[in-house]
């Protein structure tokens, strides 16, 4: 699996940093300890902005901006930056330099912030469920519209799952994906409607319904970044600098995620988080939070599945087909059916994607959750040590 | 009539039911017949040979019908295109008919259902005809095949939907106890009063069922048997028409909100893993019982089931039959499996190691079920999270236990405690460790991994030594990680024992504490299954040096009084007469030095009364008995009024000591 090898490799660089970092800690003792750690500061900040800069620059297949590769690359980068966070602020370091201002009061904000990442990554991890239920609709689209003969029947079927599918992309967005206690009765319905092939949307509703009811993207992700600030003065040279890059980080990968996928509750999502200016190492960041801003302010109005590229794409293709469907007419013009083909074989692409990609991704998902548990069991277990050891002194 | 017309296309589905329904009575009534009429064996003869010439129909269905078909083919060639068109018409009246009306077919009745289906089947067929014509746009069929493709749209878009009604309006009710547990015998299928498409023998699924039935005990309908056979056959017919897609949604959305609906009525909600951590211990505690009570009832009961209709409906093992169940329960399975996980990441005090030891070993017990529940690849992904789940629920185990080590070591007192009695700290832990002997098994297991892995770096600061146990020459080998772990817990309280007791100012109720302390540990120990895990000879050695200390109390607390009673030292100096002054200066000595200990003896306390009990005995042998020698040795020098108290008054109020609540002698003398 590639997720796995490419985690293998992060974790080969991961522990190349630490041989560094022993050594550097072996001759601190002998040259100056600030020197080490201000370049230490600097290789950190300018690793993140390279990172963050090379998914900037991805434009083409597969790795196109927003789309299940790309973010199967931020996901990568990302688990880098927090191994090399904890390199920076955990290897060598005695407890007592964490355990004292201001990382006092910063690493306790940032283990609230990694709690409250676990159960976006768990919603976002459901809204790819939900995708893969879209991912099924567009595959019926594909059997009944991918054959020789393209007449009443085949049109029938496809419009009926097209329907399912645009309505489920809306709903998805609309609900986030919660059923109410009243829509359970819906598919009680008797028969009676008239446009029977659309009527079958409810059906087809959200399939992803885990989150608690109240439980709101937005307000979990405003939550995270409501109390992030810049250090400042002598602050921005230290330790709290990792500290806010990684809080920076964390939060910036999780609203891309949520902007990206379906999520229960994101309305105004756009507005919610504010990256730091003026930082050489956030300007990548920056650039993709406006990037991605813009994008949601565009589409947020319409009502989509989410930024995700491949999704806005099926979303144009399954709009265009189900126009042609309404439209037609046996036996079609030969240029029409030529446009279906295209149309077709693009949808085909997309579903491979996402049956190729979705899975890995939501492992990765998976795999965010777990290093963020686990940097979290370290640090307390860091600041439980260095309270242990305050004891005697005070 | 409409009937009549289409007679070459009547469903052979329905003419090998009867058909094999006829052989089977044939074969009995040959069973019970030696003796065959010259007409009945002609019969059976031609029967037979008429039977060989026939081709054998292949396995999958679609080859079956295929070369069966070829005969009608044959016939109907004449007809040529008008008698297509004229099927189609047909066809199309019957599923067309139905497009006006509003109530559900299958809600009308067997027959109604059957004629549907038949005719959608038809269509089916027609299409699979028409498609091996390879026809060009230019023919005349290839309208035909359009409007056929047309008809099984309606009837498949219809079928779809009695699908999902059968299934929704004939849920089983989800209430406990509404639960009726099936036995192995039942056999509510009536295989014989329905309609099943021919792509499996009826024998064969009997067969099937039968099989898997008696292996799960707890199975449940969760849906009426009665419209298991009628789902079955909609579902083959729309597989077979290549709508498995739209099939699979359809069960698998319904199902989906059937077990929902069951964890709602589990009163499992949900919560964040934010919510859990935040929640109180008293809310969470209830919360995870409820848990562990749902978690078994949902995998062996509901998941189990919901198996067994996927199986019914889609053929058992069939990779669509897992696909829906997985794609159903996922979500359902996951939710309750988040708790887990968020309990796991939860503070690990060590009063929840209970709590968090009963999540691992429900999760644990369940784990064959779930395994073999999510099958394959399809199941992969549920398989793996259980597993995550539950290894995360054992390392927080042995976090928490490591907690519970710390917790003890850490637990500082600034004040003694009043009366040298059992400090609750070592009653806290000795009951702790006897409860989680319960637990043997999981913790046994728990603990050995973690010592060799040494995977979580969260050494105690201060390493417990384990005194003589660990070093003891005994093979370590042998001895359980368990064990290792528990005898190195009560190494933590001792020390940590001997410190509070420091904290008294008489060193003989030091040593009174350590031996009230250091008894109810091995009272413990042998009287409860940590006896098995701690070994005879610790217990032993705790015997020995509880015994230890109260000889040294015994030492501290007396040996000044009794010196008092030694003949060394009341001569009158350079003689070897007895001094009276001394001696009665000797005896109220004694006296006073009595008075006091009792004064603050009676305060101190020995809970258990056979220790006490012991005690007082021994002090009276060495005390008393002294006493009554010496009495009897100088009793001729003294006058009664200077002998306070007789050798029985003495034992009398050693009666005093230890109970705990302070006492004084009468007419305290001065000072």
């Amino acid at each position: 699996m590639p997720a796995t090898t490419e985690n293998n490799h992060n974790q080969g660089s991961f522990l190349g940093r630490i041989s560094i970092r022993r050594n550097q800690v072996i001759s601190m003792s002998m040259d100056g300890t600030h020197d080490m750690e201000c370049e230490e500061m600097e290789l950190f900040q300018r690793q993140v902005a390279e990172r963050f800069a090379e998914l900037l620059s991805c434009r083409d297949e597969p790795e196109a901006f927003m789309s299940i590769g790309w973010l199967r690359k931020l996901l990568d980068e990302f688990l880098c930056c927090e191994a090399e966070f904890k390199a920076v602020l955990l290897m060598g370091r005695d407890p007592f330099q964490i355990a004292k201002p201001p990382l006092d009061k910063l690493l306790p904000e940032l283990l609230d912030r990694i709690i409250k990442s676990l159960d976006v990554c768990n919603a976002v991890s459901l809204g790819i469920d939900s995708l893969r239920n879209i991912q099924r609709l567009a595959e019926i689209v594909l059997s009944a519209l991918d054959q020789t003969l393209i007449g009443d029947g085949q049109v029938r079927r496809a419009k009926k799952a097209l329907s399912a599918l645009l309505s489920a992309m809306l709903h998805e967005d609309k609900d986030g994906g919660i059923t109410k206690g009243t829509e359970r009765s819906r598919s009680f319905g008797r028969r009676g409607n008239k446009d029977k092939d659309r009527s079958a949307a409810a059906p087809f509703r959200s399939l992803s319904w885990t989150m608690p009811k109240n439980w709101s993207a937005v307000k979990q992700i405003h939550a995270m970044s409501s109390n992030l600030a810049a250090p400042r003065g002598n602050e921005s040279s230290g330790l709290a600098l990792p500290v806010f890059i990684m809080n920076t980080a964390l939060v910036f990968v999780l609203w891309t995620l949520v902007a990206a996928l379906p999520c229960q509750e994101r309305n105004g999502l756009g507005t919610h988080f504010q990256m730091p200016r003026n930082l050489s190492w956030a300007q990548p960041i920056t650039a993709l939070q406006e990037r991605i801003s813009e994008e949601w302010k565009k589409k947020e109005k319409k009502g989509t599945v989410g930024l995700l590229e491949e999704m806005q794409k099926m979303e144009k293709i399954a709009q265009w087909l189900l126009d042609f469907a309404d439209s037609f007419q046996f036996p079609a013009e030969a240029d029409k059916l030529e446009e279906v083909k295209a149309q077709v074989e693009e949808l085909a692409d997309i579903c491979r994607k996402m049956e190729e990609g979705l899975e890995p991704l939501q492992l990765q998902i998976r795999e965010v959750f777990h290093r963020v548990v686990r940097t979290r069991t370290e640090f307390l277990h860091v600041l439980d040590q260095a309270a242990k050891l305050n004891i005697p002194t005070s | 009539m409409a009937v009549e017309e289409s007679e070459p296309v009547i469903p052979e589905l329905e003419r090998e039911e009867n058909l094999i329904a006829a052989a089977r009575h044939i074969v009995k009534a040959l069973g019970s017949n030696k003796n065959l009429t010259t007409d009945a064996k002609k019969i059976l003869a031609d029967l037979g040979s008429k039977l060989s010439s026939m081709s054998i129909p292949s396995e999958m269905e679609e080859g079956k019908e295929g070369e069966e078909d070829e005969e009608e083919e044959e016939e109907e060639e004449e007809g040529g295109v008008n008698a297509t068109e004229d099927r189609i018409n047909v066809i199309q009246e019957k599923i067309m008919r139905w497009e006006e009306d509003q109530s559900m077919i299958w809600d009308l009745g067997p027959e109604e259902a059957s004629e549907y289906l038949n005719a959608a089947n038809e269509a089916r067929r027609l299409i699979e005809k028409l498609e091996s014509f390879n026809l060009s746009k230019d023919d005349q069929e290839y309208k035909l095949l359009q409007r056929a493709y047309s008809v099984l749209q309606t009837a498949m878009a219809r079928l779809e939907e009695e699908f999902r009604n059968l299934l929704i309006q004939n849920r089983q009710p989800f209430e406990p106890e509404y639960v009726s547990f099936r036995s192995s015998e039942e056999d509510p299928v009536d295989e014989n009063s329905i309609v099943s498409l021919g792509d499996e023998s009826v024998e064969e699924s009997l067969q099937r069922d039968s099989v898997s039935r008696a292996a799960e005990e707890h199975i449940i309908d969760l849906v009426h048997p009665g419209v298991i056979p009628d789902l079955r056959c909609i579902a083959n017919l729309l597989f077979a028409s290549n709508y498995v897609q739209e099939c699979s949604h359809a069960y698998t959305i319904v199902r989906r909100d059937a077990l929902d609906e069951c964890l709602f009525i589990l009163e499992m909600e949900r919560l964040s893993i934010e919510d859990v951590l935040k929640m109180e211990w008293g809310t969470l505690n209830s919360k995870i019982k409820r848990w562990i009570w749902a978690l078994k009832i949902f995998v062996r009961v509901y998941l189990a089931s919901e198996r067994w209709l996927s199986d019914q409906i889609f053929g058992e093992g069939e990779p669509v039959s897992i696909a829906c169940f997985v794609d159903a329960s996922k979500a359902s399975i996951l939710q309750l499996l988040n708790f887990g996980e968020a309990m796991s990441i939860g503070p690990h005090k060590p009063e929840k190691l209970f709590r968090i030891l009963d999540m691992y070993e429900v999760l644990a017990d369940l784990m064959p079920d779930l395994d073999s529940l999510y099958l394959d690849d399809v199941g992969s992904s549920v398989r793996i999270e259980c597993h995550e789940v539950l290894k995360r629920l054992g390392d927080c185990v042995r976090v928490t236990f490591i907690e519970f080590e710390n917790a003890i070591a850490a637990n500082a007192s600034t004040n003694p405690f009043i009366g040298g009695g059992i400090h609750p700290l070592t009653r806290y832990v000795m009951n702790y460790l006897r409860t989680l002997t319960d637990y043997s098994e999981s913790l046994n297991l728990l603990l050995k991994d973690r010592d060799e892995e040494d995977a979580i770096s969260l050494s105690p600061d201060m390493s417990p030594g384990t005194e003589e146990d660990s070093k003891s020459p005994g093979s370590p080998s042998g001895v359980s990680s368990m064990t290792l772990h528990f005898r190195s817990v009560a190494s933590v309280l001792e020390s940590n024992l001997e410190e509070k007791s420091l904290l008294y100012k008489e060193v003989p109720l030091q040593h009174l504490f350590l031996m009230n302390n250091l008894h109810y540990m091995a009272e413990k120990v042998k009287g409860s299954e940590l006896r098995l895990i701690y070994g005879d000879e610790w217990i032993r050695k705790r015997n020995w040096k509880f015994q230890q200390h109260a000889m040294k109390y015994e030492r501290a607390s007396w040996s000044s009084i009794l010196n008092l009673l030694k003949d060394e030292g009341i001569h009158v100096p350079g003689t070897t007469s007895i001094s009276k002054t001394l001696l009665r200066e000797r005896l109220r000595s004694f006296y006073l030095g009595f008075e006091d200990v009792y004064r603050i003896q009676t305060a101190w306390l020995i809970p258990d009364v056979q220790l006490r009990e012991d005690l007082r005995i021994s002090i009276s042998l060495k005390v008393i008995q002294a006493y009554r020698t010496f009495f009897g040795r100088h009793n001729c020098h003294l006058n009664d009024k200077y002998i306070k108290y007789n050798a029985d008054d003495l034992e009398n109020y050693l009666l005093d000591f230890f109970e705990g609540s302070q006492k004084c002698l009468q007419n305290p003398h001065r000072r």
